[in-house]
């Protein structure tokens, strides 16, 4: 746990703590009508007392609209990974753990989907169920699946073949305890970190979807939509793309170094 | 001292981490006399290698810092220079050229992507400034020094492309390539087989003798210090305990440290005479009544618990889109033998020869292609997966890597326990009684249990893998190099424990090893293995001291041991190299037929 | 030889996989074809006939035989938006796409090798800090951010390249050049700061193995150690690790080029998306599948080359 005490940890927590806080206390604290209210005669405002981040084209008032956008793009990014992990983790658990002739099937079908880049799967499936909230989760989660079932496989692989596994199997223990008692609590730590790493990748891919229009619909105030929406003013009014960039940059940021320094204290591989 | 080649006065090395700094070694003098070999022994953590990678100014780049001390070195052109306050570009200058250096991990020795030719030259081109041909016909003379058999061709080929014991002797050939005046050799044979390891012994003691090398030999092994040293410096924690020439350490130690050490070394030969195991002597544990535990054991009616009948296992090699198998490593071939009730049979032979896979493939842990196997009458490759899991509570098994074989994430009472809840052999109070007398009966304190395998040493934990094999009351344990990987003075106190659980409880044990003189020890039959087939096998006095198989006579005239008048690796020794065993599908292998010899001693005539 | 052999038939088999899913995945779209090509004002009768005509009213399994048998034999189909052969619009794209794709991987390498094995060498000290805080700013922004920061900053204020378009390198190379600049400045940011973090992980973990303390137990400068004995064995890893990425930049592109209106692959399948283009859609992710495939087998290939290991194992 020292390893937390380091700079790059302690930063890392404190982001990952901040970001976490502010998505769910905003939509608490704030009106949610703040985030769509329109100041008609203060449009493309830069930063000033009444409005502490500047306005967008519309006169709406950006810090409320980055703070109330945080609820949106952790939202779509926690729920897509969740569905990522519930579905990855038996794949890649059973391949792993398996072997054999389950294995070379569920993996040929795994690798396969790998070669659909992630951002191009989520793409087209959002577009095929039609782009809203819900469907974007549903295809980032679908899209990062192969990712997580692949390593989470090569992990349960790796226990697989340990002796206290073998001993395990000697004593008699079931398949069903030995995935529950030995395979998963040996491979839950890559899985957490994994996790922790692709709500980073999720944000970046709600931000991507969102910019092409196949994301998060208007009006709703997500970070994605912000940096489009910013687009053609950006030169006049530089704030209006740069407020959700960084917030963007921040929690990525943020979870990337929670990542690492998870990595380095939960993975036995990297001590 | 003014003649020695090196002399080491109050080395003292740091190392930082992230818990501070930590002491490497301090207080280290001992000298090296040109042509002399010295041996530095000591167990893990004792800081023997700190002390030789010093010596080259190598222990910076792991973190490690001279902070005190004098390292001279006298080199060729009689000047002293030293080492520990030598600028950097003077020691490139030393290094591989005035003092080279062998390390303990053959196949990573090497860099994978280069040739050898080009791993041999680029030291000699270096130092030497020789020209590309020149270096080349050097390494041509070097390849033939170390006895590697057609050198023209092995300087064309990659590192993989060599067998262990080859690519050692590249890497001695490299260190000596320059001639230097001191060869620093780090544990250079404990990665490989013992046959492999007593040809390099031997070319290590010739280039001494021909070239008038120092050598600097850093081992664990008391048997390897008594065939090799001049002289002995012993080391624990840090620290010199005593220093003195071969004959004076191990006949006349003068420090408990080292006399423990030397107890806890089984020395082949030492049992001749005797027919049955006999715990070993430790220091602090003479105890009359203890000591003769394992002989108490009234002998019977030898009555047979396992018996195996023409067991075959082999492992698929697969190839192509499909992952078929496209030919087979015939692990076991065609072995039989039966082990008595309450006694030990040790499957003894070199890596690769099977004996693991027959061990596991007498627990089904993996699937044996033919064969019967008799447990207490009961035909185990006869039984459906439930009846096998029921089963499996009569025999155990306890694995070589005491830091994998525990799940790092369980507590160590849940472990013990497992295996008793699977079976619902105990439940509540009941359950958690019989995990404590389990610990005490491996003599581990009870507050061992709610801890994690981290919190343990490496015997400690191997004491918990035998608890939680004896937890269902097994006949038999297959004991699969369980004492390979601990400290020899661990080593003994297990093996002692694992006698006297045979002697109170009646257990069986299928002792499998590569260590010969541990098994003599441990072992009432011995069977040989090679190339998947049991060579001989009998009588543990039988098979050990009238050998009758020209394998088992190699193997037994390649252990090193642990007397320094019984030298054995002075001339070039060259054993036959093991051939590949894997076979296209459909190779159909004789069977194998035995001649007895003597009652109960057979060996393998086709 | 066999390898070689056993790898392309491997190759093919999980080209029928690929076809297989993106038929699938297509085909839960709820958009109608012949109503897009006529339009929603059209005859419900003409707007039948032409359904039976493409074929719109088979079984899922016979449309999917037509399809595949259309893209064997190189009958790829109309594109409803462009009006066009599709074939004909996927080969000038690709071409475009490969331009950026290739800059950019060439950049994000030639920037990410150095700074991971300097991070390596100094592991743990300011060095190390500099390159994994480099990188992890690199990783840490959506990349469309970084092109709308690089047209603000050498489009719009220093108005030294393009902020939009692209020119066919055989027509106009400096034009090309030019154009394809600043989307694949972008696109190797995010690339390099992944890069460079494998870069550094792999040589760390080469610079503890033995054979480099054997290289300087020989006396070898630590020039020589790290660059050549290090390096070497770096090299396949790394490749390995770049070639994956083509993957990933083959998403990337769809935003990049979307942005900066190159009209490579990824523009395309982002006009195929936004328009629901049937055939268009099934065409272009099945080609950047494909693509991202034979990519990864000759990356591995090129493994046999570099490594001897494999080459003669």
């Amino acid at each position: 746990m020292r390893k937390f005490l380091t700079p790059k940890g302690l930063i890392g927590l404190v982001l990952v703590a901040l970001i976490a806080l502010v998505g769910i206390l905003a939509p608490v604290l704030l009106d949610p009508a703040l985030a769509t209210k329109m100041y008609m005669t203060a449009r493309l405002q830069p930063p000033s007392a009444a409005h502490l981040l500047g306005t967008d084209q519309l006169g709406r008032d950006l810090a409320v609209r980055v703070l109330m956008g945080a609820r949106t793009s952790l939202e779509i990014a926690v729920v897509a990974v969740v569905i990522s992990v519930l579905l990855g983790l038996p794949l890649g658990m059973i391949s792993g753990y398996a072997g054999g002739g389950v294995d070379n099937v569920l993996m040929r079908l795994v690798d396969t989907l790998l070669a659909f880049p992630a951002l191009l799967l989520a793409l087209t499936i959002s577009a095929v169920l039609g782009p809203n909230i819900q469907n974007t989760t549903i295809a980032i989660g679908v899209a990062f699946t192969p990712y997580l079932a692949r390593i989470i496989r090569g992990e349960a692989l790796r226990v697989a073949q340990m002796p206290y596994v073998e001993a395990a199997r000697a004593a008699g223990t079931t398949n069903l305890a030995m995935l529950g008692r030995h395979i998963l609590p040996n491979i839950l730590p890559v899985v957490i970190v994994q996790a922790t790493i692709s709500l980073a990748f999720a944000i970046l891919a709600e931000a991507g979807l969102s910019f092409l229009g196949l994301g998060t619909q208007p009006p709703a105030a997500s970070w994605g939509l912000m940096i489009q929406a910013s687009r053609d003013y950006l030169e006049k009014a530089p704030w209006t793309g740069l407020v959700p960039g960084a917030a963007v940059a921040l929690t990525v940021l943020g979870l990337n170094m929670f990542g690492d320094v998870l990595r380095d204290v939960l993975d036995p591989r990297s001590k | 001292m003014t003649n020695a080649l090196v002399s080491i006065d109050k080395l003292r090395v740091e190392f930082s981490t992230d818990s501070g700094t930590v002491i490497g070694v301090e207080d280290i003098s001992f000298a090296i006399r040109p042509g002399e070999t010295v041996c530095v022994v000591g167990e893990s953590g004792s800081g023997k290698s700190v002390t030789s990678l010093s010596l080259m100014r190598l222990v910076e780049f792991g973190g490690g810092r001279i902070t005190s001390g004098v390292l001279n070195f006298k080199r060729p052109d009689g000047s002293l220079l030293n080492v520990a306050t030598a600028d950097a570009d003077l020691m490139q200058a030393i290094r591989g050229n005035e003092i080279g250096m062998i390390f303990q991990e053959p196949m990573t020795s090497l860099n994978p992507v280069f040739t050898i030719e080009r791993q041999l030259t680029d030291g000699l081109r270096r130092h030497k400034g020789l020209s590309a041909d020149a270096a080349r016909g050097r390494a041509l003379d070097l390849l033939r020094a170390v006895r590697i058999p057609e050198p023209e061709r092995r300087l064309g080929q990659y590192p993989h492309e060599l067998s262990g014991g080859m690519r050692q002797r590249v890497v001695i050939a490299m260190a000596i390539a320059c001639e230097p005046q001191l060869l620093i050799a780090d544990e250079p044979t404990t990665a490989l087989d013992v046959t492999i390891q007593a040809e390099i012994l031997a070319l290590i003691n010739r280039l001494k003798r021909e070239r008038g090398m120092a050598v600097l030999f850093i081992t664990h092994d008391m048997a390897v210090v008594a065939q090799m040293a001049d002289r002995v410096v012993v080391m624990y924690r840090g620290r010199i305990v005593e220093t003195g020439t071969v004959t004076e350490i191990f006949e006349n130690p003068r420090q408990d440290y080292t006399k423990a050490l030397l107890a806890a070394v089984p020395k082949l030969g030492e049992m001749a005479g005797t027919t049955r195991p006999e715990k070993m002597r430790l220091i602090g544990d003479d105890n009359p009544a203890t000591l003769r535990a394992a002989q108490t054991a009234t002998p019977r009616q030898p009555q047979v618990l396992l018996e195996v009948r023409n067991l075959t296992t082999r492992f698929p090699v697969k190839g192509g889109v499909l992952r078929r198998t496209v030919a087979q490593v015939h692990a076991v071939e065609d072995v039989s033998f039966e082990l008595n009730v309450g006694e030990t049979l040790a499957l003894v032979g070199e890596s690769g020869c099977g004996k693991s896979s027959c061990g596991r493939s007498i627990l089904r842990l993996i699937e044996p292609a033919s064969g019967q196997i008799n447990i207490g009458g009961r035909d185990i490759r006869a039984l459906n997966d439930h009846d096998l899991r029921r089963a499996r509570a009569d025999m155990q098994m306890v694995f070589q890597d005491p830091f994998a074989s525990l799940n790092p994430y369980m507590r160590l009472r849940e472990q013990v326990s497992e295996p008793l809840r699977n079976f619902g052999l105990a439940t509540g109070a009941d359950l958690q009684d019989r995990v404590a007398q389990l610990f005490d009966r491996v003599r581990l304190p009870r507050e061992f249990m709610t801890r994690f395998p981290h919190e343990l040493s490496g015997g400690q934990r191997q004491r918990v893998a035998i608890a939680r094999a004896l937890a269902v009351n097994p006949k038999l344990i297959v004991a699969d190099e369980a004492v390979s990987a601990l400290d020899v003075s661990v080593q003994a106190q297990v093996l002692n424990l694992m006698m006297d659980l045979q002697a109170d409880l009646g257990l069986s044990y299928l002792f499998i090893s590569h260590d010969m003189a541990v098994v003599e020890r441990v072992a009432h039959h011995v069977g040989v293995m090679y190339l998947g087939r049991i060579v001989e096998i009998g009588p543990r006095a039988a098979v050990m001291e009238n050998p009758q198989h020209s394998y088992t006579r190699s193997l037994l005239s390649a252990v090193p041991v642990a007397d320094p008048r019984n030298r054995r690796f002075r001339d070039d020794l060259s054993f036959k190299p093991i051939v590949s065993p894997i076979h296209p599908l459909g190779h159909r292998p004789a069977p194998s037929i035995y001649t007895q010899v003597a009652p109960g001693h057979l060996v393998l005539t086709a | 030889m066999t390898y070689v052999l056993n790898r392309l038939l491997s190759l093919i088999l999980t080209l029928f996989l690929i076809s297989l899913i993106t038929f699938a995945v297509t085909n839960i779209l709820p958009g109608d074809v012949a109503m897009m090509i006529m339009g929603t004002q059209s005859n419900p009768e003409a707007l039948a006939g032409l359904r039976q005509s493409l074929g719109l009213n088979d079984p899922l399994l016979v449309q999917y035989g037509h399809w595949i048998g259309g893209m064997l034999t190189g009958d790829w189909g109309n594109s409803l938006i462009f009006k066009k052969p599709i074939a004909e619009l996927l080969g000038q794209k690709m071409m475009a796409s490969a331009l950026i794709v290739v800059m950019s991987m060439t950049f994000a390498l030639a920037a990410a090798v150095p700074l991971g094995v300097w991070a390596a060498v100094h592991r743990d000290k300011w060095q190390d800090t500099t390159a994994s805080a480099t990188s992890l700013l690199g990783v840490s922004l959506p990349d469309f951010f970084w092109g709308i920061v690089m047209i603000l900053v050498f489009a719009r204020w220093l108005g030294w390249l393009p902020s939009s378009g692209y020119k066919d390198p055989a027509v106009d190379l400096l034009g090309a050049l030019r154009h394809a600049l600043l989307p694949s400045l972008a696109l190797g940011l995010g690339l390099m700061a992944h890069l460079t973090r494998m870069t550094r992980s792999t040589m760390t973990g080469i610079l503890g193995q033995e054979f480099i303390r054997v290289a300087r137990a020989k006396g070898l400068s630590e020039g020589t150690v790290v660059w050549r004995y290090g390096l070497a064995n770096a090299v396949g890893p790394v490749i390995t690790v770049a070639g994956l990425q083509i993957g990933y930049l083959f998403g990337s592109i769809i935003v990049m080029e979307s942005l900066f209106n190159f009209t490579g692959m990824g523009w395309l399948t982002y006009q195929a998306l936004l328009n629901r283009d049937v055939p268009l859609i099934q065409a272009t992710v099945f080609v950047i599948a494909a693509v991202v495939m034979i990519v990864n087998l000759i990356v591995d290939l090129l493994y046999l080359v570099i490594d001897p290991r494999i080459r003669l194992g």
